[in-house]
């Protein structure tokens, strides 16, 4: 922003701060301790009046001349050096509130340096009493210099009241100042005993050397004991969101904090066995291994403390990537390049776009990032993105992990941020493949108006099933559509017949033996606890079969269908028919037929954010790669083990612990209901993309090979949210019903969502997954031409009340007439409009919904002028063809 | 690009800028008269040890066994005018350092190398024989290299029209070579290094060879022979080197040494004066007066330089730019540490010196 980024890719990451940093604070944290050690060993040895000891005093002050003195105050002006480079804002911000806390601690370092010195030097050549204060002196001076440092560092993780007083003092004795003081004196003279030994074990004498390693050895074990208590009231002091992020909120931390947590107890035993008499040649190796053991210890902390900042460099204050939190408003509506100083493209056009998204790759994402370095190297984590996918988790990033800044600036530059990563650093271009899609035949089935004495109406419930194919890894819902029928005996007053007649169901030819294209059946057993016969689906139904006559309503259903829109000949067809034929008890005799589509699909794009390719013919379905990498990411935000599961052949169904109200299957309570967890949960990657949104993930886009909404409503140019609103909205309606139900992970999905259709969240009408849904007499009041082509927030109150449900008063069901859900007569349909619209052609020989355009005969055999199924149903239809 | 809208914007200061720029120079003077006498005295060591001839050896040692304080404290003295300078002209020398990062940094491989080096040079010191020279070498020529790239970052960081470069370098690897200034200023330093540097052995001398007798003596009263010559010869090439610097800055900015400004003048006259006495009371063999006059002359020129500085930013800016937002209760702990502190170091020198143990 502010200052130009210095370009490290490879060696970024942290690479250089972590290299620098870990060594600085180990020897530092030692030259603390040590100073004590220094003092309280030459004390020993006077009191003991021993020579040997004192002589030991003298070599291990040699040691700790060279190593401190050196390599510690080197280095400590190294770790300024460093972070003055990669985050120069954020140092700014330090020096300049606490130059005097640093100048005062300059004082204490020169006292070090003199005192050091003179201690050294003096060795045996001034006065015992007045040796001893030299070394107190350094002691005292290297304590002060830890508690300055330490309050400022400190103060990085939990700035406290500073961040509204700006109060030095307030800075300086922040929140976790005094625990953080305490554990770091702890490691000091945990550190001295360490150090100690390294000198110890060349002592030449066997039993002084033993004698002098056991002594070490209690400088490491006694103040282990507080050094664990210290770090426990450490991070019982830290702030909620901090400590939560170092206890797991933050996936990369968790080996992090695995290895600090093995460490403590191997760096806790190995003192312990340094204290057993053993041969001199096997501890000086144990020596060293300790002092290596001591720096992944300190580095681990000191990285877990860093990590434990994220996304911020001081919380609250400046992110990660050196963007002050006042500016974060200022460049999401200015731009980041019109508003950052070190930039050469202030504004993108087609030319520069690639030049401009690395300006803004180095601005908010190389303060963190390598490319291809072995530090938080970007090359791994972005491998799987389209340019799509990419320009999706920018959009989301740090909204739900927050453990990344969100990203900053307007929605060209998050797309030049995203192709310049996708098709630079990647090297990708992405060329869709375009698979034509065929035009498929369909045989309208005869009607003799004359002559038939019924009308067989069918159609599928849902209007679109889509499942996934990923069954090896994990099961959105069970293959299973539905098909419902409706047989009316025709006359002038005709009548629904629900006795004495079966009604059949056959799917198509080269449809009937879905176990051959997909491996539900494989897992059926692990997944249900039960084992399915191949081609039968969880209510028992297969390909062909009777339909049963439904308990609420007179029509017949054959539901669970386990149909896949793969048919024998390797291609892809969403839209299965199926004959439906009545056929009158009694005699066997064939009283009506009719065919209807059964929509199934497996377009389902997760593959745009979750990498991978389609599985079948460049057109739809999971491929291991994108169904693997859903579980990776489910993993590592929900904490699950679902991707080892799967992997040892134990894959699971999402409503097995997300309540999904059509499914019925048992689901963990207090979990997210499936609908408010996926739609809540992406609506965060997909804001402000209208019907973009949805054709992220469901059949419906426009360049897709199902296109699954093709009622009329589609032609008239309507769109998913014309209804349900933008996935902004329709995930908060749904995340809305579950915070009322008092489900406390909706917050987290929650906080960063802006509804768009309406003013504020608090405005959002809850509402139940396919129980609460737009009615259509939200916009055709009484049946009438609609004043709007928008409703959102207006629910049905009641499942009884949803269109798939409903009926007149005589019992047609809505969808006999008008068409299943999403395909409303007149249809189209990309494979042939005929496919969807085949009863209206059947019995009228238009698309148009049954009976529309006053044809009451199809049922009633004569012309009616009373309008008895609902009003206005004697209109004559608008939308003609 | 117009590179003043390159400059970040700086942050508010705690205190009134006076104040920060008086603990600047202050520190600044003190870290320069550490850093010459350890670069100054370490060049000669290296001569000394090359020719390795029995007048030669002595000293040599004896510059062994102080480049370990000297260098402690050439970087210890160093923390706090970087600490300082990073408050007034932050925004300034944070761009600089980015320009050039991996020379920054490598600063401090280069300083910890340097170091360790000079501590064999004196510990190994009569067990190394000849091959000492590799040490001292190694030392002296990464201290030559460190202060090349202090010089390249200083003056990278006055002239903001050069940053433009980050546009087709950004990957830290700029070094200011096109200075025209660049050359002589580190010239500039290291002959004041030199000049310094021997004057710091003439001192050293002077005040051993006090305490001393017979052959250790004479060693010391080489010493201070040998040190002279070198800080008078240093010093006479140094106003040549100091014609040439001069010659090489902007000519409105020279102009102001020359009776465009009467206290950049004065000044300018004043440090004219110091190296003139400097000069005089070196070829006379005067080791305190010329001390006097040295650090008469480094103060008035830390002065001098620091107007440059300045006249360099004017275009951009100005310390009273600075926004502040005081707050001087941490000041006075620096200030009452200070004092304290320096108390201490005085007391520990006596206790080091007075202490002594009778054998």
């Amino acid at each position: 922003m502010n200052y130009p980024v210095w370009e490290l890719y490879y060696a970024g990451g942290g690479l250089l701060i972590a290299l620098i940093a870990v060594v600085h604070v180990y020897v530092a944290h030692f030259a603390v301790g040590g100073g004590l050690f220094l003092v309280l060993t030459e004390m020993k040895g006077l009191r003991e009046n021993s020579p040997a000891v004192l002589e030991y005093t003298r070599k291990h002050s040699k040691f700790f001349l060279l190593v401190t003195m050196v390599f510690s105050a080197v280095t400590g002006v190294g770790i300024w050096f460093t972070i003055s480079l990669l985050s120069p804002a954020a140092t700014s911000i330090l020096i300049h509130t606490f130059v005097f806390g640093f100048a005062t601690e300059w004082v204490f370092f020169t006292l070090e340096i003199v005192a050091i010195f003179i201690y050294f030097y003096t060795f045996n050549k001034i006065d015992n009493k007045a040796h001893l204060i030299i070394g107190w002196i350094y002691a005292v001076s290297a304590l002060i210099s830890l508690i300055l440092i330490n309050g400022i560092i400190a103060f990085m993780l939990t700035p406290g009241d500073w961040l509204e007083s700006r109060n030095f003092w307030d800075g300086f004795f922040n929140p976790s100042f005094w625990p953080s003081m305490f554990f770091r004196i702890t490691i000091a003279l945990v550190l001295a005993g360490i150090f100690g030994f390294i000198t110890a074990v060349f002592i030449k004498d066997t039993d002084f050397k033993e004698k002098m390693i056991r002594y070490c050895a209690k400088w490491l074990l006694f103040p282990f004991i507080f050094m664990v208590l210290f770090a426990w009231w450490y991070l019982a002091a830290l702030p909620d969101a901090p400590a939560a992020m170092i206890l797991g909120r933050s996936p990369e931390l968790i080996p992090i904090t695995k290895i600090f947590a093995a460490v403590l107890p191997v760096l806790f035993i190995g003192g312990l066995l340094m204290a057993i008499r053993m041969p001199g040649s096997v501890k000086k190796y144990m020596a060293f291994v300790l002092l290596l053991i001591g720096l992944v210890y300190m580095g681990s902390f000191e990285w877990i403390r860093e990590a434990g900042r994220r996304p911020y460099l001081i919380y609250e204050h400046m992110y990660s990537n050196s963007i002050k939190i006042e500016d974060e408003a200022k460049i999401n509506k200015q731009g980041l390049l019109s508003t950052a100083k070190w930039v050469k493209h202030k504004k993108i056009n087609d030319e520069n776009i690639f030049e401009a998204g690395r300006e803004i790759f180095k601005l908010q994402c190389i303060t963190c990032h390598s490319v291809g370095g072995p530090l938080n190297d970007i090359l791994p984590v972005t491998k799987k993105f389209t340019v799509f996918g990419m320009d999706s988790q920018l959009n989301g990033q740090g909204k739900i992990n927050d453990y990344m800044p969100r990203f900053m600036g307007t929605r060209s530059e998050r797309m030049a941020l995203s192709r310049y990563i996708v098709e630079k650093l990647h090297e990708k271009t992405e060329t869709p493949a375009k698979v034509a899609v065929k035009q498929l035949p369909v045989n309208i089935p005869p009607f003799d108006e004359k002559m038939d004495e019924y009308v067989l109406l069918a159609w599928s419930k849902f209007g679109m099933h889509f499942i996934s194919d990923s069954d090896s890894w994990w099961l959105l819902s069970p293959p299973g559509n539905d098909i419902s029928a409706q047989l009316i005996r025709r006359g002038e007053t005709p009548e629904i017949v629900t006795e004495g007649v079966e009604l059949t169901y056959k799917v198509e030819p080269g449809f009937e033996y879905p176990s051959k294209h997909v491996k539900f059946w494989d897992h059926a057993q692990d997944i249900f606890g039960k084992k399915l016969p191949p081609d039968i689906g969880v209510t028992g139904y297969g390909l062909k079969g009777k339909m049963k006559l439904a308990k609420e309503n007179p029509a017949f259903i054959a539901d669970g269908i386990p149909v896949v829109p793969y048919p024998d000949d390797k291609t892809f067809n969403p839209y299965p028919l199926f004959t439906i034929e009545a056929i009158y008890k009694n005699s066997g005799k064939i009283l009506a037929r009719t065919r209807v589509v059964a929509p199934v699909s497996t377009e389902m794009g997760c593959k745009n954010c979750h990498g991978g390719k389609w599985r079948m013919e460049d057109v739809a379905g999971f491929s291991n790669e994108t169904a693997s990498d859903i579980l990776a990411v489910h993993d590592k935000i929900s904490k699950t083990e679902l991707l080892k599961m799967a992997k040892k052949g134990k894959p699971v169904i999402c409503q097995s612990c997300h309540l999904d109200p059509i499914s019925g299957t048992k689901a963990k309570p207090g979990l997210l209901n499936l609908s408010a967890a996926i739609h809540g949960f992406h609506a965060n990657y997909l804001t402000k993309r209208e019907g973009d949104a949805c054709h992220a993930c469901h059949p419906s886009s426009p360049d897709g090979h199902t296109q699954f909404l093709r009622g009329i409503h589609n032609e008239i140019g309507l769109d998913c949210t014309s209804c349900h609103g933008n996935l902004e909205d329709h995930g908060l309606s749904l995340l809305v019903a579950e915070e009322k139900a008092g489900k406390k992970s909706v917050k987290r999905l929650m906080k960063h969502l802006v509804p768009t259709r309406v003013d504020t969240t608090s405005h959002i009408k809850p509402r139940n997954p396919w129980i609460n849904e737009p009615d259509c007499l939200n916009c055709h009041i009484d049946f009438e031409q609609p004043e709007t082509d928008e409703t959102f927030n207006l629910w049905t109150k009641s499942a009884d009340q949803l269109y798939r449900l409903r009926s007149d008063d005589v019992g047609i069901m809505c969808q006999a007439c008008h068409g299943s859900t999403h395909a409303v007569y007149p249809a189209t349909n990309i494979y042939g409009n005929k496919r969807d619209n085949i009863q209206p052609l059947q019995y009228q020989g238009n698309p148009y919904p049954i009976a529309s355009n006053k044809n009451c005969k199809v049922c009633h055999t004569i012309d009616m002028d009373e309008e008895m199924h609902h009003p206005n149903s004697l209109a004559m239809f608008r939308n003609v063809r | 690009m117009d590179p003043s809208l390159l400059i970040p914007t700086p942050d508010s200061i705690p205190a009134h800028w006076g104040w920060l720029h008086f603990f600047f120079i202050l520190t600044f003077v003190l870290h320069l008269l550490f850093m010459n006498a350890m670069l100054g005295s370490g060049i000669i060591a290296l001569v000394k040890s090359l020719k390795g001839t029995r007048q030669d050896l002595p000293i040599a040692k004896e510059i062994s066994l102080k480049l370990p304080y000297t260098i402690a404290f050439t970087i210890n003295m160093g923390v706090a005018p970087l600490l300082f300078i990073q408050v007034l002209y932050g925004n300034f020398i944070y761009t600089s350092s980015v320009l050039m990062g991996w020379y920054w940094l490598s600063i401090i491989g280069i300083v910890i190398i340097a170091y360790y080096s000079a501590y064999l040079f004196d510990f190994k010191f009569d067990t190394l024989g000849s091959s000492r020279s590799i040490f001292i070498a190694v030392c002296v020529i990464l201290m030559l290299l460190t202060a090349f790239l202090f010089t390249s970052n200083i003056t990278l960081m006055l002239t903001p029209e050069k940053w433009t470069r980050y546009f087709s370098n950004a990957g830290g690897t700029i070094l200011n070579l096109s200075e025209p200034t660049l050359i002589p200023r580190y010239l500039h330093f290291v002959c004041a290094s030199i000049a310094v540097g021997g004057l710091f052995l003439a001192i050293v001398g002077q005040i051993k060879a006090k305490r001393k007798t017979g052959q250790e003596n004479g060693n010391f009263k080489n010493m201070i022979s040998s040190g002279m010559r070198w800080f008078s010869y240093a010093t006479l090439i140094q106003i040549i080197i100091g014609l040439w610097f001069a010659v090489s800055i902007p000519n409105d900015i020279i102009l102001l040494f020359l009776g465009g400004s009467s206290f950049a003048t004065l000044l300018f006259l004043f440090g004219l004066t110091g190296a003139g006495a400097a000069l005089f009371f070196g070829f006379n063999k005067r080791v305190w007066p010329s001390t006097g006059a040295v650090a008469f002359t480094i103060i008035v020129m830390v002065l001098v330089r620091d107007i440059v500085r300045a006249a360099y930013l004017k275009p951009y800016f100005v310390l009273s730019d600075l926004k502040v937002e005081p707050q001087y209760s941490p000041m006075i702990l620096f200030i009452v540490t200070l004092t304290a502190g320096i108390g201490l170091i005085v007391y520990m020198l006596k206790l080091a010196t007075k202490q002594r143990k009778v054998s």
